[in-house]
Protein backbone atom coordinates (compact mmCIF):
# COMPACT_ATOMS: atom_id res chain seq x y z
CA UNK A 1 0.00 0.00 0.00
CA UNK A 2 1.07 3.84 -0.35
CA UNK A 3 0.40 4.15 2.94
CA UNK A 4 3.68 4.32 3.75
CA UNK A 5 4.15 7.48 2.38
CA UNK A 6 1.42 8.97 4.54
CA UNK A 7 4.50 8.74 7.63
CA UNK A 8 6.62 11.31 5.96
CA UNK A 9 6.17 14.71 7.12
CA UNK A 10 2.97 15.94 6.60
CA UNK A 11 3.87 19.05 4.40
CA UNK A 12 5.18 16.88 1.78
CA UNK A 13 1.95 15.90 0.05
CA UNK A 14 2.60 12.89 -2.39
CA UNK A 15 2.23 13.54 -6.13
CA UNK A 16 -0.52 11.48 -6.41
CA UNK A 17 -2.78 12.96 -3.48
CA UNK A 18 -5.10 15.90 -4.15
CA UNK A 19 -4.38 19.00 -1.69
CA UNK A 20 -6.67 18.66 1.45
CA UNK A 21 -8.36 21.03 0.22
CA UNK A 22 -9.58 19.59 -2.57
CA UNK A 23 -9.94 16.29 -1.14
CA UNK A 24 -12.40 17.66 2.03
CA UNK A 25 -13.90 19.79 -0.57
CA UNK A 26 -15.33 16.70 -2.50
CA UNK A 27 -15.83 14.76 0.81
CA UNK A 28 -18.30 17.70 1.80
CA UNK A 29 -20.09 17.82 -1.55
CA UNK A 30 -20.27 14.03 -1.87
CA UNK A 31 -22.28 14.37 1.82
CA UNK A 32 -24.76 17.20 0.82
CA UNK A 33 -25.41 16.05 -2.65
CA UNK A 34 -26.59 12.14 -1.41
CA UNK A 35 -27.80 14.17 1.99
CA UNK A 36 -30.02 16.15 -0.85
CA UNK A 37 -31.02 13.78 -3.23
CA UNK A 38 -31.29 10.50 -1.32
CA UNK A 39 -31.00 10.17 2.11
CA UNK A 40 -33.74 13.43 2.45
CA UNK A 41 -36.60 11.67 0.54
CA UNK A 42 -36.33 8.59 2.39
CA UNK A 43 -36.57 10.46 5.77
CA UNK A 44 -39.40 12.44 4.25
CA UNK A 45 -41.35 9.07 3.85
CA UNK A 46 -41.30 8.56 7.20
CA UNK A 47 -41.95 11.69 8.77
CA UNK A 48 -44.71 12.09 6.86
CA UNK A 49 -46.10 8.39 7.29
CA UNK A 50 -45.93 9.12 10.71
CA UNK A 51 -47.41 12.66 10.39
CA UNK A 52 -50.39 11.75 12.57
CA UNK A 53 -48.36 9.30 14.84
CA UNK A 54 -48.08 5.69 14.69
CA UNK A 55 -51.42 4.61 15.64
CA UNK A 56 -53.08 6.58 12.18
CA UNK A 57 -50.12 4.92 10.30
CA UNK A 58 -51.21 1.02 11.18
CA UNK A 59 -54.98 1.68 11.02
CA UNK A 60 -54.02 2.83 7.13
CA UNK A 61 -52.01 0.06 6.55
CA UNK A 62 -55.15 -2.35 7.92
CA UNK A 63 -58.02 -1.25 5.93
CA UNK A 64 -58.98 -3.70 3.27
CA UNK A 65 -57.31 -1.60 0.18
CA UNK A 66 -54.01 -1.45 2.15
CA UNK A 67 -54.34 -5.63 2.69
CA UNK A 68 -55.64 -6.13 -0.78
CA UNK A 69 -52.75 -4.03 -2.47
CA UNK A 70 -49.91 -6.06 -0.15
CA UNK A 71 -51.34 -9.40 -0.97
CA UNK A 72 -51.54 -8.84 -4.81
CA UNK A 73 -47.92 -7.02 -4.65
CA UNK A 74 -46.99 -10.43 -2.64
CA UNK A 75 -48.25 -12.63 -5.13
CA UNK A 76 -47.28 -10.55 -8.34
CA UNK A 77 -43.55 -11.11 -6.87
CA UNK A 78 -44.08 -14.90 -6.02
CA UNK A 79 -44.70 -15.55 -9.02
CA UNK A 80 -42.93 -13.30 -11.71
CA UNK A 81 -39.34 -13.38 -9.78
CA UNK A 82 -39.37 -17.14 -9.83
CA UNK A 83 -40.25 -17.80 -13.51
CA UNK A 84 -37.23 -14.52 -14.07
CA UNK A 85 -35.11 -16.90 -12.16
CA UNK A 86 -35.75 -19.59 -14.23
CA UNK A 87 -35.30 -17.79 -16.96
CA UNK A 88 -32.13 -16.14 -15.88
CA UNK A 89 -30.49 -19.70 -14.88
CA UNK A 90 -31.23 -21.25 -18.20
CA UNK A 91 -30.28 -18.51 -20.39
CA UNK A 92 -27.45 -17.90 -18.56
CA UNK A 93 -26.41 -21.51 -18.64
CA UNK A 94 -27.24 -21.45 -22.59
CA UNK A 95 -24.87 -18.67 -23.20
CA UNK A 96 -21.95 -19.60 -21.37
CA UNK A 97 -21.97 -23.18 -21.60
CA UNK A 98 -22.29 -23.48 -25.35
CA UNK A 99 -20.61 -21.70 -28.48
CA UNK A 100 -23.07 -20.26 -31.23
CA UNK A 101 -23.57 -17.63 -34.01
CA UNK A 102 -25.51 -14.71 -32.28
CA UNK A 103 -24.74 -14.53 -29.06
CA UNK A 104 -24.15 -10.87 -28.58
CA UNK A 105 -26.97 -10.07 -30.28
CA UNK A 106 -29.08 -12.35 -28.40
CA UNK A 107 -27.55 -10.73 -24.94
CA UNK A 108 -28.57 -7.21 -26.63
CA UNK A 109 -32.05 -8.94 -26.82
CA UNK A 110 -32.14 -9.87 -23.04
CA UNK A 111 -31.31 -6.88 -21.97
CA UNK A 112 -33.87 -4.65 -24.16
CA UNK A 113 -36.47 -4.06 -21.22
CA UNK A 114 -33.86 -1.80 -19.90
CA UNK A 115 -33.93 0.46 -22.62
CA UNK A 116 -37.47 0.81 -23.24
CA UNK A 117 -39.95 2.62 -21.03
CA UNK A 118 -41.99 0.82 -18.50
CA UNK A 119 -44.76 2.97 -19.66
CA UNK A 120 -43.94 1.69 -23.76
CA UNK A 121 -43.54 -2.10 -21.88
CA UNK A 122 -47.56 -2.02 -20.67
CA UNK A 123 -48.62 -0.21 -24.08
CA UNK A 124 -46.49 -3.29 -26.06
CA UNK A 125 -48.47 -5.74 -23.65
CA UNK A 126 -51.89 -4.08 -24.05
CA UNK A 127 -51.64 -4.30 -27.46
CA UNK A 128 -50.55 -7.75 -27.62
CA UNK A 129 -53.26 -9.06 -25.50
CA UNK A 130 -55.39 -6.48 -24.85
CA UNK A 131 -59.35 -7.26 -25.77
CA UNK A 132 -58.84 -5.39 -29.23
CA UNK A 133 -56.05 -7.64 -30.41
CA UNK A 134 -56.25 -10.88 -31.97
CA UNK A 135 -54.90 -12.99 -29.28
CA UNK A 136 -56.26 -11.11 -26.65
CA UNK A 137 -59.82 -11.24 -28.52
CA UNK A 138 -59.94 -14.74 -28.44
CA UNK A 139 -58.79 -15.60 -24.38
CA UNK A 140 -60.63 -12.78 -23.22
CA UNK A 141 -63.79 -15.09 -24.90
CA UNK A 142 -62.29 -18.14 -23.60
CA UNK A 143 -62.41 -16.62 -20.01
CA UNK A 144 -58.96 -15.48 -19.49
CA UNK A 145 -58.62 -11.87 -19.55
CA UNK A 146 -54.83 -10.97 -19.64
CA UNK A 147 -55.26 -7.14 -19.41
CA UNK A 148 -56.78 -5.66 -16.78
CA UNK A 149 -56.21 -8.62 -14.90
CA UNK A 150 -53.23 -10.64 -13.00
CA UNK A 151 -51.81 -12.67 -15.81
CA UNK A 152 -51.10 -8.93 -17.67
CA UNK A 153 -49.83 -7.85 -14.24
CA UNK A 154 -47.41 -10.50 -14.22
CA UNK A 155 -46.38 -10.23 -17.92
CA UNK A 156 -45.83 -6.47 -17.78
CA UNK A 157 -43.54 -6.89 -13.96
CA UNK A 158 -41.74 -9.93 -15.95
CA UNK A 159 -40.70 -7.73 -18.52
CA UNK A 160 -39.01 -4.88 -16.57
CA UNK A 161 -37.21 -7.19 -14.58
CA UNK A 162 -36.49 -9.78 -17.20
CA UNK A 163 -32.87 -8.79 -17.64
CA UNK A 164 -31.62 -8.96 -13.57
CA UNK A 165 -31.00 -12.32 -13.23
CA UNK A 166 -29.20 -13.24 -16.04
CA UNK A 167 -27.31 -10.08 -16.12
CA UNK A 168 -25.95 -11.10 -13.07
CA UNK A 169 -25.05 -14.53 -13.80
CA UNK A 170 -23.44 -14.40 -17.70
CA UNK A 171 -20.84 -12.38 -16.29
CA UNK A 172 -19.91 -14.89 -12.74
CA UNK A 173 -20.70 -18.25 -15.17
CA UNK A 174 -18.11 -16.89 -18.09
CA UNK A 175 -14.94 -16.32 -15.29
CA UNK A 176 -15.93 -19.86 -13.79
CA UNK A 177 -15.80 -21.52 -17.48
CA UNK A 178 -16.48 -25.06 -17.70
CA UNK A 179 -13.53 -27.07 -16.58
CA UNK A 180 -15.62 -28.22 -13.10
CA UNK A 181 -18.95 -29.09 -14.93
CA UNK A 182 -16.52 -31.20 -17.48
CA UNK A 183 -14.74 -32.94 -14.49
CA UNK A 184 -18.36 -33.98 -13.22
CA UNK A 185 -19.61 -35.44 -16.64
CA UNK A 186 -16.18 -37.10 -17.14
CA UNK A 187 -16.72 -38.85 -13.70
CA UNK A 188 -20.05 -40.30 -14.80
CA UNK A 189 -22.23 -37.44 -13.04
CA UNK A 190 -25.79 -37.26 -14.74
CA UNK A 191 -26.58 -33.65 -16.30
CA UNK A 192 -28.98 -32.70 -13.48
CA UNK A 193 -26.84 -33.98 -11.07
CA UNK A 194 -23.68 -31.98 -12.07
CA UNK A 195 -25.88 -29.04 -12.46
CA UNK A 196 -27.67 -29.07 -8.69
CA UNK A 197 -24.17 -30.33 -7.10
CA UNK A 198 -21.08 -28.17 -8.86
CA UNK A 199 -22.96 -25.10 -11.02
CA UNK A 200 -26.07 -24.39 -8.11
CA UNK A 201 -22.99 -24.00 -5.39
CA UNK A 202 -21.02 -22.15 -7.47
CA UNK A 203 -23.28 -19.81 -8.77
CA UNK A 204 -26.09 -19.09 -5.49
CA UNK A 205 -24.73 -15.82 -4.50
CA UNK A 206 -24.74 -14.23 -7.58
CA UNK A 207 -28.12 -15.75 -8.39
CA UNK A 208 -29.27 -14.19 -5.08
CA UNK A 209 -27.84 -11.38 -5.77
CA UNK A 210 -29.76 -11.17 -8.88
CA UNK A 211 -33.73 -12.53 -7.09
CA UNK A 212 -33.11 -9.50 -4.54
CA UNK A 213 -32.90 -7.16 -6.79
CA UNK A 214 -35.23 -8.36 -9.76
CA UNK A 215 -37.62 -8.95 -6.80
CA UNK A 216 -37.28 -5.24 -5.24
CA UNK A 217 -37.96 -3.54 -8.58
CA UNK A 218 -40.95 -6.12 -9.22
CA UNK A 219 -42.49 -5.02 -6.12
CA UNK A 220 -42.03 -1.46 -6.37
CA UNK A 221 -42.93 -1.24 -10.63
CA UNK A 222 -45.38 1.46 -11.25
CA UNK A 223 -45.14 2.88 -14.66
CA UNK A 224 -46.01 -0.89 -16.38
CA UNK A 225 -48.36 -2.11 -14.02
CA UNK A 226 -50.07 1.19 -14.43
CA UNK A 227 -51.06 0.76 -18.08
CA UNK A 228 -52.17 -3.10 -17.78
CA UNK A 229 -53.99 -3.16 -14.60
CA UNK A 230 -57.21 -0.72 -14.52
CA UNK A 231 -56.23 -0.25 -11.16
CA UNK A 232 -59.06 -1.79 -10.25
CA UNK A 233 -59.55 -1.72 -6.40
CA UNK A 234 -59.43 -4.54 -4.19
CA UNK A 235 -58.61 -6.42 -7.14
CA UNK A 236 -55.81 -5.20 -9.51
CA UNK A 237 -54.56 -2.47 -7.31
CA UNK A 238 -50.99 -3.21 -6.21
CA UNK A 239 -48.58 -1.27 -3.66
CA UNK A 240 -47.36 1.41 -5.97
CA UNK A 241 -51.11 2.30 -7.60
CA UNK A 242 -52.82 2.30 -4.96
CA UNK A 243 -50.04 4.66 -2.94
CA UNK A 244 -50.99 6.74 -6.01
CA UNK A 245 -54.59 6.44 -6.04
CA UNK A 246 -54.75 7.58 -2.28
CA UNK A 247 -52.30 10.10 -2.98
CA UNK A 248 -54.60 11.93 -5.71
CA UNK A 249 -57.51 11.60 -3.23
CA UNK A 250 -55.10 13.55 -0.28
CA UNK A 251 -55.06 10.83 2.06
CA UNK A 252 -51.72 11.83 2.74
CA UNK A 253 -51.16 9.25 5.61
CA UNK A 254 -52.70 6.32 3.81
CA UNK A 255 -50.56 6.74 0.75
CA UNK A 256 -46.84 7.62 3.05
CA UNK A 257 -47.73 4.46 5.26
CA UNK A 258 -48.08 2.31 2.21
CA UNK A 259 -44.54 4.11 0.76
CA UNK A 260 -43.18 3.84 4.20
CA UNK A 261 -43.54 -0.43 3.74
CA UNK A 262 -42.00 -0.22 0.28
CA UNK A 263 -39.12 1.98 1.32
CA UNK A 264 -38.58 -0.50 4.46
CA UNK A 265 -38.45 -3.15 1.56
CA UNK A 266 -35.74 -1.41 -0.05
CA UNK A 267 -33.61 -0.44 3.01
CA UNK A 268 -33.88 -4.17 3.69
CA UNK A 269 -32.77 -5.04 -0.08
CA UNK A 270 -29.68 -2.71 0.36
CA UNK A 271 -28.57 -4.22 3.93
CA UNK A 272 -29.01 -7.49 2.21
CA UNK A 273 -27.29 -6.69 -1.03
CA UNK A 274 -24.33 -5.03 0.99
CA UNK A 275 -23.72 -7.77 2.99
CA UNK A 276 -23.65 -10.04 -0.19
CA UNK A 277 -21.08 -8.08 -1.71
CA UNK A 278 -18.69 -7.91 1.93
CA UNK A 279 -19.10 -11.53 2.19
CA UNK A 280 -18.97 -12.93 -1.28
CA UNK A 281 -17.86 -10.52 -3.21
CA UNK A 282 -15.44 -13.00 -5.05
CA UNK A 283 -18.62 -14.69 -5.88
CA UNK A 284 -20.73 -11.87 -7.36
CA UNK A 285 -20.50 -10.07 -10.87
CA UNK A 286 -21.33 -6.19 -9.47
CA UNK A 287 -18.13 -6.38 -7.59
CA UNK A 288 -15.55 -6.44 -10.22
CA UNK A 289 -17.13 -6.39 -13.39
CA UNK A 290 -15.14 -4.43 -16.62
CA UNK B 1 -20.84 -23.60 -44.75
CA UNK B 2 -18.69 -21.44 -42.78
CA UNK B 3 -19.02 -21.33 -39.30
CA UNK B 4 -21.62 -24.34 -38.26
CA UNK B 5 -24.49 -22.42 -36.09
CA UNK B 6 -24.20 -24.06 -32.85
CA UNK B 7 -20.84 -25.87 -31.70
CA UNK B 8 -20.72 -29.69 -30.84
CA UNK B 9 -20.42 -29.75 -26.87
CA UNK B 10 -19.97 -32.48 -24.51
CA UNK B 11 -22.48 -30.25 -22.26
CA UNK B 12 -25.58 -31.40 -21.45
CA UNK B 13 -29.09 -29.36 -21.34
CA UNK B 14 -28.82 -27.44 -24.90
CA UNK B 15 -32.54 -28.22 -26.00
CA UNK B 16 -34.13 -27.37 -22.52
CA UNK B 17 -31.62 -23.92 -21.69
CA UNK B 18 -32.23 -22.81 -25.66
CA UNK B 19 -35.89 -24.21 -25.43
CA UNK B 20 -36.65 -21.92 -22.00
CA UNK B 21 -34.46 -18.85 -23.11
CA UNK B 22 -36.01 -18.69 -26.40
CA UNK B 23 -39.93 -19.24 -25.37
CA UNK B 24 -39.54 -17.07 -22.35
CA UNK B 25 -37.71 -14.69 -24.54
CA UNK B 26 -40.07 -14.26 -27.16
CA UNK B 27 -43.58 -14.41 -24.93
CA UNK B 28 -42.41 -11.41 -22.67
CA UNK B 29 -40.12 -9.34 -24.69
CA UNK B 30 -40.06 -10.11 -28.20
CA UNK B 31 -43.79 -10.45 -29.60
CA UNK B 32 -45.01 -7.78 -26.94
CA UNK B 33 -42.43 -5.64 -28.73
CA UNK B 34 -43.20 -7.06 -32.09
CA UNK B 35 -47.07 -6.26 -31.88
CA UNK B 36 -46.39 -2.31 -31.03
CA UNK B 37 -44.44 -2.49 -34.43
CA UNK B 38 -46.81 -4.09 -35.91
CA UNK B 39 -49.40 -1.57 -34.80
CA UNK B 40 -47.12 1.09 -35.99
CA UNK B 41 -46.89 -0.12 -39.63
CA UNK B 42 -50.53 -0.97 -40.02
CA UNK B 43 -50.61 2.74 -39.10
CA UNK B 44 -47.97 3.85 -41.71
CA UNK B 45 -45.05 6.12 -41.34
CA UNK B 46 -47.75 8.69 -42.40
CA UNK B 47 -50.09 8.31 -39.32
CA UNK B 48 -47.33 8.30 -36.68
CA UNK B 49 -46.23 11.70 -38.49
CA UNK B 50 -49.62 13.29 -38.56
CA UNK B 51 -50.16 12.01 -34.31
CA UNK B 52 -46.44 12.80 -33.46
CA UNK B 53 -46.62 16.01 -35.23
CA UNK B 54 -48.96 18.13 -33.29
CA UNK B 55 -47.69 20.69 -30.66
CA UNK B 56 -48.89 18.78 -27.37
CA UNK B 57 -46.58 15.68 -28.69
CA UNK B 58 -43.80 17.52 -29.93
CA UNK B 59 -43.92 19.52 -26.66
CA UNK B 60 -43.76 16.02 -24.15
CA UNK B 61 -41.39 14.71 -26.78
CA UNK B 62 -39.35 17.54 -26.42
CA UNK B 63 -39.37 18.15 -22.91
CA UNK B 64 -38.72 14.52 -21.75
CA UNK B 65 -35.18 14.18 -24.18
CA UNK B 66 -33.84 17.65 -23.16
CA UNK B 67 -34.89 17.49 -19.45
CA UNK B 68 -33.38 13.26 -19.33
CA UNK B 69 -30.38 15.11 -21.21
CA UNK B 70 -30.13 17.50 -18.25
CA UNK B 71 -30.17 15.04 -15.95
CA UNK B 72 -27.63 12.55 -17.39
CA UNK B 73 -24.94 15.33 -17.37
CA UNK B 74 -25.79 16.16 -14.06
CA UNK B 75 -25.19 12.65 -12.83
CA UNK B 76 -22.25 12.30 -15.50
CA UNK B 77 -20.40 14.90 -13.28
CA UNK B 78 -21.77 13.92 -9.73
CA UNK B 79 -21.23 10.42 -10.59
CA UNK B 80 -17.41 10.87 -11.64
CA UNK B 81 -16.99 12.63 -8.24
CA UNK B 82 -19.15 9.94 -5.84
CA UNK B 83 -17.07 7.25 -7.78
CA UNK B 84 -13.66 9.07 -7.02
CA UNK B 85 -14.81 9.88 -3.16
CA UNK B 86 -15.83 6.44 -2.99
CA UNK B 87 -12.57 4.81 -4.42
CA UNK B 88 -9.54 6.74 -3.34
CA UNK B 89 -10.83 8.67 -0.15
CA UNK B 90 -11.22 7.00 3.76
CA UNK B 91 -13.41 9.05 5.86
CA UNK B 92 -15.90 8.21 8.67
CA UNK B 93 -19.61 7.30 6.93
CA UNK B 94 -18.21 6.10 3.39
CA UNK B 95 -19.61 2.59 3.21
CA UNK B 96 -23.05 4.50 4.43
CA UNK B 97 -22.90 6.76 1.16
CA UNK B 98 -21.49 3.52 -1.00
CA UNK B 99 -24.65 2.15 0.14
CA UNK B 100 -27.30 4.95 -0.44
CA UNK B 101 -25.93 5.71 -3.99
CA UNK B 102 -28.27 2.47 -4.86
CA UNK B 103 -31.13 3.58 -3.24
CA UNK B 104 -32.69 4.92 -6.34
CA UNK B 105 -32.47 1.67 -7.56
CA UNK B 106 -34.40 -0.02 -4.42
CA UNK B 107 -36.73 2.33 -3.64
CA UNK B 108 -40.05 2.63 -5.52
CA UNK B 109 -40.64 5.15 -8.35
CA UNK B 110 -43.65 5.70 -6.85
CA UNK B 111 -42.49 6.14 -3.09
CA UNK B 112 -39.68 8.44 -4.95
CA UNK B 113 -42.10 10.23 -6.48
CA UNK B 114 -44.53 11.24 -3.82
CA UNK B 115 -41.53 12.10 -1.04
CA UNK B 116 -39.88 14.32 -3.53
CA UNK B 117 -42.77 16.00 -4.48
CA UNK B 118 -43.55 16.87 -0.70
CA UNK B 119 -39.96 17.94 -0.04
CA UNK B 120 -40.31 20.28 -3.00
CA UNK B 121 -43.75 21.12 -2.78
CA UNK B 122 -44.21 25.24 -1.64
CA UNK B 123 -44.93 24.00 1.85
CA UNK B 124 -42.68 21.29 1.84
CA UNK B 125 -39.19 21.61 3.98
CA UNK B 126 -36.89 21.99 0.74
CA UNK B 127 -40.07 23.99 -1.14
CA UNK B 128 -40.59 26.44 1.87
CA UNK B 129 -36.60 27.20 1.76
CA UNK B 130 -36.79 27.85 -2.38
CA UNK B 131 -39.99 29.80 -1.98
CA UNK B 132 -38.64 32.35 -0.10
CA UNK B 133 -35.95 33.77 -2.75
CA UNK B 134 -39.02 33.33 -5.35
CA UNK B 135 -37.74 29.20 -6.82
CA UNK B 136 -40.87 27.37 -7.53
CA UNK B 137 -39.56 24.06 -7.96
CA UNK B 138 -42.49 21.24 -7.68
CA UNK B 139 -45.05 21.87 -10.08
CA UNK B 140 -42.35 23.11 -12.78
CA UNK B 141 -39.38 21.55 -14.61
CA UNK B 142 -37.23 22.03 -11.71
CA UNK B 143 -39.40 19.48 -10.20
CA UNK B 144 -39.32 16.87 -13.14
CA UNK B 145 -35.09 17.96 -13.57
CA UNK B 146 -35.04 16.52 -9.84
CA UNK B 147 -36.92 13.45 -9.96
CA UNK B 148 -35.03 12.51 -13.43
CA UNK B 149 -31.41 13.26 -10.91
CA UNK B 150 -32.40 10.98 -8.43
CA UNK B 151 -33.65 7.89 -10.92
CA UNK B 152 -30.70 8.33 -12.64
CA UNK B 153 -28.47 8.80 -9.40
CA UNK B 154 -26.66 5.39 -9.87
CA UNK B 155 -25.28 4.67 -12.94
CA UNK B 156 -22.28 6.38 -13.68
CA UNK B 157 -20.93 5.60 -10.12
CA UNK B 158 -21.51 2.09 -10.41
CA UNK B 159 -20.06 2.14 -14.04
CA UNK B 160 -16.72 4.64 -13.09
CA UNK B 161 -15.95 2.92 -9.80
CA UNK B 162 -14.56 -0.04 -10.78
CA UNK B 163 -12.68 1.28 -13.62
CA UNK B 164 -11.20 3.69 -10.85
CA UNK B 165 -10.01 0.95 -8.70
CA UNK B 166 -7.80 -0.60 -11.28
CA UNK B 167 -5.88 2.70 -12.60
CA UNK B 168 -2.35 1.79 -11.62
CA UNK B 169 -0.87 4.63 -9.08
CA UNK B 170 2.37 4.25 -11.38
CA UNK B 171 0.49 6.34 -14.34
CA UNK B 172 0.08 8.75 -12.17
CA UNK B 173 3.47 9.21 -10.81
CA UNK B 174 4.98 8.76 -14.17
CA UNK B 175 2.67 12.10 -14.87
CA UNK B 176 3.89 13.69 -12.11
CA UNK B 177 7.48 13.30 -12.28
CA UNK B 178 7.14 14.34 -15.54
CA UNK B 179 6.25 17.73 -13.75
CA UNK B 180 2.61 17.58 -14.68
CA UNK B 181 0.63 19.59 -11.84
CA UNK B 182 -1.87 17.39 -9.80
CA UNK B 183 -4.96 19.28 -12.16
CA UNK B 184 -2.98 18.50 -15.00
CA UNK B 185 -2.93 14.81 -14.46
CA UNK B 186 -6.55 14.44 -13.68
CA UNK B 187 -7.44 16.38 -16.60
CA UNK B 188 -5.69 14.35 -19.12
CA UNK B 189 -4.47 11.20 -17.59
CA UNK B 190 -7.15 9.87 -15.37
CA UNK B 191 -10.10 11.52 -16.99
CA UNK B 192 -9.25 9.77 -20.56
CA UNK B 193 -9.40 6.45 -18.67
CA UNK B 194 -12.59 6.96 -17.10
CA UNK B 195 -14.56 8.27 -20.27
CA UNK B 196 -15.67 4.80 -21.89
CA UNK B 197 -17.05 3.81 -18.48
CA UNK B 198 -18.32 7.16 -17.79
CA UNK B 199 -20.09 7.44 -21.33
CA UNK B 200 -22.10 4.30 -20.48
CA UNK B 201 -23.29 5.01 -17.31
CA UNK B 202 -24.58 8.32 -18.90
CA UNK B 203 -25.91 6.35 -21.25
CA UNK B 204 -27.98 4.16 -19.19
CA UNK B 205 -29.08 7.33 -16.57
CA UNK B 206 -29.87 8.41 -20.10
CA UNK B 207 -32.58 5.95 -21.18
CA UNK B 208 -33.86 5.66 -17.57
CA UNK B 209 -35.05 9.09 -17.37
CA UNK B 210 -36.57 9.32 -20.74
CA UNK B 211 -38.72 6.31 -20.02
CA UNK B 212 -39.26 7.38 -16.10
CA UNK B 213 -42.73 7.70 -15.13
CA UNK B 214 -43.51 7.02 -11.58
CA UNK B 215 -41.23 9.51 -9.96
CA UNK B 216 -41.82 12.05 -12.23
CA UNK B 217 -45.98 12.51 -12.46
CA UNK B 218 -46.49 13.57 -8.73
CA UNK B 219 -44.11 16.41 -9.04
CA UNK B 220 -44.47 17.62 -12.80
CA UNK B 221 -48.14 19.04 -12.42
CA UNK B 222 -48.70 17.86 -15.59
CA UNK B 223 -49.66 21.11 -17.44
CA UNK B 224 -49.82 20.37 -21.27
CA UNK B 225 -46.88 21.86 -23.41
CA UNK B 226 -45.12 22.97 -20.33
CA UNK B 227 -44.84 19.92 -17.60
CA UNK B 228 -46.17 17.00 -19.58
CA UNK B 229 -43.90 13.90 -19.86
CA UNK B 230 -44.20 11.93 -23.14
CA UNK B 231 -44.88 8.67 -20.91
CA UNK B 232 -47.48 10.64 -19.61
CA UNK B 233 -49.37 11.34 -22.65
CA UNK B 234 -49.69 7.65 -23.84
CA UNK B 235 -51.23 6.74 -20.88
CA UNK B 236 -53.77 9.55 -21.26
CA UNK B 237 -53.78 8.61 -24.98
CA UNK B 238 -54.70 4.85 -23.40
CA UNK B 239 -57.29 5.53 -21.27
CA UNK B 240 -59.30 7.47 -24.19
CA UNK B 241 -59.04 4.03 -25.79
CA UNK B 242 -56.82 5.64 -28.79
CA UNK B 243 -54.40 2.66 -29.25
CA UNK B 244 -53.48 4.41 -32.54
CA UNK B 245 -51.96 7.45 -30.86
CA UNK B 246 -50.48 5.83 -27.63
CA UNK B 247 -48.75 3.53 -30.33
CA UNK B 248 -47.46 6.00 -32.51
CA UNK B 249 -45.97 8.16 -29.39
CA UNK B 250 -44.60 4.99 -28.44
CA UNK B 251 -42.69 4.34 -31.61
CA UNK B 252 -41.45 7.52 -31.78
CA UNK B 253 -39.79 7.27 -28.26
CA UNK B 254 -38.10 3.99 -28.96
CA UNK B 255 -36.94 5.60 -32.21
CA UNK B 256 -35.12 8.63 -30.61
CA UNK B 257 -33.92 6.82 -27.56
CA UNK B 258 -32.45 4.39 -30.18
CA UNK B 259 -30.95 7.02 -31.70
CA UNK B 260 -29.26 8.52 -28.62
CA UNK B 261 -27.94 5.17 -27.51
CA UNK B 262 -26.66 4.76 -30.77
CA UNK B 263 -25.12 7.97 -31.42
CA UNK B 264 -23.78 7.24 -27.64
CA UNK B 265 -21.86 4.11 -28.81
CA UNK B 266 -20.39 5.37 -31.74
CA UNK B 267 -18.39 8.40 -30.06
CA UNK B 268 -17.63 5.95 -26.96
CA UNK B 269 -15.94 3.56 -30.02
CA UNK B 270 -14.54 6.98 -31.31
CA UNK B 271 -13.61 7.96 -27.59
CA UNK B 272 -11.72 4.65 -26.92
CA UNK B 273 -10.13 4.34 -30.78
CA UNK B 274 -8.60 7.76 -30.38
CA UNK B 275 -7.60 7.33 -26.72
CA UNK B 276 -6.53 3.58 -27.42
CA UNK B 277 -7.49 2.43 -23.67
CA UNK B 278 -10.04 -0.49 -23.72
Amino acid sequence: MSDASLAKPARFRPATEEAPVARWAMIAAAFLGLGILVFAPLIAVFVEALARGVAASLASLATRDAQEAIKLTLTIAAISVPLNAIFGVAAAWFITKFDFRGKAFLITLIDLPFSVSPVVAGLCIVLMFGANSAIGGWLVAQGYPIVFAMPGIILATMFVTFPFVARELIPVMIEQGRAEEEAALTLGASGWRTFWTVTIPNIRWALLYGVLLCNARAMGEFGAVAVVSGKIRGQTATMPTTIEMLYQEYLSVAAFSLAAVLALLALVTLLLKTALEIRHADQLAATHRH
Amino acid sequence: MGKPLIHRSPMPGLGLSMGITLTMLSLVVLLPIGALLLKGASYGLAGIWETVNRDRVWAALFLSFHLSLLAALFNLVFGLLLAWVLVRYRFPGRRILDAAVDLPFALPTAVAGISLTALYAPNGFFGQIAAEIGWKIAYTQWGIFIALVFVGLPFVTRTVQPVVEEIEREVEEASASLGASRLHTIRHVILPMLSPAALTGFALALARAVGEYGSVIFIAGNIPLVTEIAPLLIIIQLEEFNYDAAAAIGIAMLLISFAMLLAINLIQVWSRRRIGYV
